[in-house]
């Protein structure tokens, strides 16, 4: 198997390695040379380069082997608390298509301490992990083509909240409310944040 | 102020070389569509190659408050009172630089319009415009530049995608640039790259210039505001020496693809 794939002349793409904190490849990915980005997504990672990779691929390939033991990043984890309010349009669908009481539905969301596994689709949308596998739905069939900025959705074995007006396909059980996701700081929510849903 | 927008049609927007290090908060790089055009009318200005200067997707009128010099290919004294229109035919997008530069706050380590991520906002008429600091009196002449009419690719990264043979679909005949193009994706019609049925959709990392090919094999060329991740597999990249002069091309317009040779 590659260790790695082209991705243009300006960019590398490899496998995610497994149980190995993102914020601390993020940080280690960086530091190589010539390297300016770094996408973490589900399954892959890609480092971005301001000019043809300048590590040789026998190099490239023993770096990114040392990922996959990788210490956990130095700063502790951040945990975040986000006041929410479970009134999303969606919530009666969610609880008829898992057959659970609305009420349940929100107990189960509010009780659970999820992860930021990956960042994308849009500027500061961070894939949560941790949902109770009884919230688990596909995608509505019908996408939406406006989601309010701060929604607050489920979506497979994710919720996330939207950080801007966009289109979006996620069942919308609530809201966040009194916070930007993204401001001009950035995303509020990082990569290996602990998050919490306060109702 | 120095300028004043009469008339702003299309997307006007502040841009500069786009940013860098946010990608991993899901912030694409943005910048400039043609950084060559922008460097140039930098250059034509006086200015710091990268200052920030408005790119015109269609048509831009200012007027001048005072006596400044601008530039878009050429510098050029504007007399206070004296209107000037920028228009991107018969390219793509056009640039407008103030000698010095224009002055936008820096945010996230950029100082450009990011739609995406809602930073700034297109110019409208009677926004003005205040000239910065980003002067270089030792800046180069601008370069000649023209529009790609071949564009290299590197193939990859997800041929197993493909159905044998789309590569050489891609390089059997032109493109056409849709007018549904924007700042995010340049969107192609032409021979249909065939993607193969069992092929599953898994959000992957992107990059500006991939060629990601939606399940009707129309391709999709990624641009300065590109999201970050994507589910669509990536036939090619367009080689990075020549993005520029792909975006450059203007909407109707056509382009050939060729696989770049392995010693490029």
């Amino acid at each position: 198997m590659l260790e790695w794939v082209a991705l243009g002349d300006r960019a590398i793409r490899f496998a995610r390695p497994v149980g190995i904190s993102a914020r601390a490849i993020v940080g280690v990915v960086r530091a190589w040379p010539g390297v300016v980005d770094v996408v973490v997504a589900r399954q892959d990672i890609a480092a971005y380069f301001d000019r043809e990779p300048a590590l040789d691929a026998g190099r490239l390939a023993s770096a990114i082997a040392a990922l996959g033991s990788l210490p956990d990043a130095a700063e502790p984890v951040r945990d975040v608390e986000l006041r929410v309010v479970y009134d999303g349009p969606d919530l009666d669908d969610v609880a008829r298509a898992t057959g659970l009481a609305v009420t349940e539905v929100q107990r189960l969301h509010a009780s659970a301490t999820y992860v930021v596994d990956t960042i994308g689709f849009a500027p500061g949308f961070a894939y949560l992990t941790g949902l109770d596998a009884r919230l688990h739905l596909r995608r509505r069939a019908t996408p939406r083509p406006r989601v309010p900025a701060g929604s607050l959705a489920i979506a497979d074995a994710f919720t996330a909240v939207y950080p801007f007006d966009s289109p979006g396909g996620w069942h919308l059980i609530g809201r966040v409310i009194d916070t930007r996701m993204f401001d001009e700081h950035g995303a509020l929510l990082q990569l290996g944040d602990r998050v919490r849903f306060v109702p | 102020m120095t300028l004043v927008v009469v008339r702003a049609a299309g997307l006007c927007t502040v841009q500069d070389l786009g940013r860098r290090g946010h990608m991993h908060e899901a912030v694409p790089p943005g910048g400039a569509l043609v950084p060559e055009l922008l460097v140039n009318a930098n250059r034509a200005a006086g200015n710091h190659a990268g200052a920030p200067a408005v790119e015109v997707l269609g048509q831009l009128v200012v007027r001048a408050t005072v006596n400044l010099v601008v530039a878009s290919s050429e510098p050029r004294v504007l007399r206070a009172g004296e209107e000037m229109t920028v228009t991107s035919e018969p390219l793509r997008s056009a640039y407008l630089a103030i000698r010095g530069g224009i002055a936008a706050p820096r945010v996230l380590d950029g100082h450009g319009t990011l739609l995406c991520a809602g930073l700034g906002t297109p110019l409208r008429a009677g926004d003005a415009l205040a000239a910065g600091d980003a002067l270089d009196e030792f800046a180069p002449a601008p370069e000649p530049f023209a529009p790609a009419e071949v564009v290299h690719v590197l193939p990859g990264p997800d041929l197993d995608a493909f159905e044998a043979g789309a590569l050489d679909q891609l390089t059997s005949a032109a493109y056409r640039v849709l007018p549904s193009s924007d700042r995010v994706g340049t969107r192609l019609a032409g021979p249909v790259l065939a993607r193969r049925a069992d092929y599953r959709e898994v959000s992957r990392p992107m990059v500006r210039g991939a060629l990601e090919v939606p399940r009707d094999g129309q391709p999709i060329v990624l641009g300065p505001e590109h999201p970050t991740t994507g589910g669509y597999p990536i036939l090619a990249v367009i080689a990075s020496a020549e993005l520029g002069r792909f975006h450059a091309i203007r909407l109707g317009g056509a382009v050939r693809f060729a696989v770049a040779s392995a010693s490029r």
